[in-house]
């Protein structure tokens, strides 16, 4: 048994915390920034986590963005126009995209498990 | 009072009074005793004063979305517990701060990214289903907010992969989740991770669990204070050294070093405020050592040739089951009881 004070601090603290979390959580959800930090892709062959922040800042790759993002004047999603039914579809862009880059660089990963992960 | 026991206990031990030689009697006095003063409560509220350095870390780094998990973890966690003594009509226990508390680390144990329902579930798992269920405080025999933590990363295994939920901060130090990185790239994937800053909190992980140097300020607090046993957390930290040497020993491209398994993770949270959980760690000097060895060992072999990123969840709660069976080594009584004495 606990005490008439322990208790009343109890649900003072919980009333508290929980006005505390909602608010948190209605107030300020996690932000996705307008240029992306990191990137996961899931495809059927696991996971790729892509630093898109390394490879292009200047102090990483410095990569401009349309040397990717060929399309248009805004960069685009890739995934916008490398479809399941595109003529390059959306593995295919990638791995010609990346992979060449790398080999071309001689920096960078080339094989499969690099990038991939099963998990 | 022919059918009263008495205890009779070697005079060495427990020496009598002057003037009683030879009398082999442990004398205790009958009641009123004295209350000491300590309570349940002020237990729990230390353990979540130990835990703020951690916490607070995690605040400065991942800012309102860390407050929202930890606050709403550690109130749905008191109305799930109140909830719960309302249905059976029960006292009302959250005064005690064991709600609190659990909510607190199991705050500490998600992502900052955790969506609201993951909280409401994960505490409902931890208080009810971990706790509540068996009898309430002091009758788990698992840990709660790891039982909790084991089913959510079971279930919902995108919101636990801390690579993918924490994609969108930038906090000036290497974001990919260290245990992660030597997984699936191997050693030569966390050369940009010192032990130092390992140790002050630069890494990708749960909102309370990155902080190494807070963790152990906490944990060596709660020791001195006597609110945990030591040999609990050290016993465990060895495991996860040696059997992290052994493996860096045999294969130090593929397997990372001790230090490393030491400081990445989940392993400092659970060393001091996880596996010395009291109903669910045993509590003889031998057994404590045998379960914080076995899982610390077993926290490496799940990290090194398991399934699971990292082993902290399922090796301590593996080792809880086996608590009950561990704490029947001890010592045998001393002394003797005299029938018809």
């Amino acid at each position: 048994m606990t005490s008439k004070n322990e208790q009343m601090l109890a649900f003072a603290l919980a009333a508290v915390l929980l006005i505390i979390g909602v608010v948190c959580y209605a107030a300020f959800p996690v932000k996705t920034p307008e240029e992306p930090v990191r990137l996961m892709f899931k495809t059927t062959a696991g996971s790729i986590l892509f630093d898109h922040k390394t490879h292009t800042s200047d102090a990483g790759y410095a990569i401009a963005c349309d040397d990717c993002h060929h399309e248009g004047d805004e960069p685009t999603a890739c995934g916008e126009c490398h479809e399941a039914d595109s003529d390059v579809k959306r593995p295919d862009a990638f791995h010609k995209q990346c992979k060449d880059c790398h080999e071309d660089s001689e920096a960078g990963p080339v094989e499969c498990s690099a990038c991939h992960v099963m998990k | 009072m022919s059918s009263e026991k008495k205890l009779i206990v070697p005079h060495a031990l427990f020496p009598s009074r002057p003037g009683a030689a030879g009398e082999k009697k442990l004398v205790v006095a009958h009641a009123p005793y004295w209350h000491d003063g300590s309570k349940i409560s002020t237990k729990n509220y230390h353990i979540m004063l130990a835990a703020l350095p951690a916490v607070l870390m995690g605040i400065s780094q991942y800012g309102a979305p860390a407050v929202g998990v930890i606050a709403l973890s550690m109130a749905c966690a008191m109305i799930w517990e109140l909830v719960w003594n309302l249905l059976l009509r029960r006292p009302h226990s959250i005064g005690d701060g064991s709600a609190a508390a659990t909510g607190l680390l199991l705050g500490m144990l998600m992502p900052a990214t955790a969506p609201w329902w993951v909280v409401a579930l994960g505490t409902f798992i931890a208080i009810v289903v971990g706790k509540q269920i068996f009898g309430g405080i002091g009758f788990n025999p698992l840990n709660p907010p790891l039982l909790a933590l084991a089913m959510l990363v079971i279930s919902f295994k995108g919101i636990f992969d801390f690579d993918e939920a924490l994609r969108h901060y930038d906090l000036g130090f290497a974001m990919s989740y260290p245990l992660g990185q030597v997984k699936y790239f191997g050693t030569a994937a966390i050369d940009k991770f010192s032990v130092g800053g390992l140790l002050m909190g630069q890494q990708a992980g749960a909102v309370g669990s990155t902080f190494g140097l807070g963790l152990i300020i906490g944990g060596l607090y709660l020791i001195i204070r006597g609110y945990i046993r030591w040999e609990i957390p050290l016993s465990f930290l060895v495991g996860v050294f040696v059997t992290a040497l052994i493996f860096n020993l045999s294969d130090p491209a593929k397997y990372a070093g001790p230090f490393f398994h030491l400081f990445a993770g989940y392993t400092l949270i659970a060393a001091f405020f996880l596996a010395p959980e009291d109903s669910s760690s045993p509590a003889n000097f031998i057994p404590m050592l045998i379960f914080g060895a076995l899982a610390g060992l077993m926290t490496v072999l799940i990290r090194n040739i398991g399934a699971y990123v990292d082993g902290v969840p399922f090796s301590i709660l593996l080792m809880n089951l086996a608590n009950p069976l561990l704490d029947k080594i001890r010592p045998k009584a001393i002394g003797k009881v005299v029938e018809n004495a």
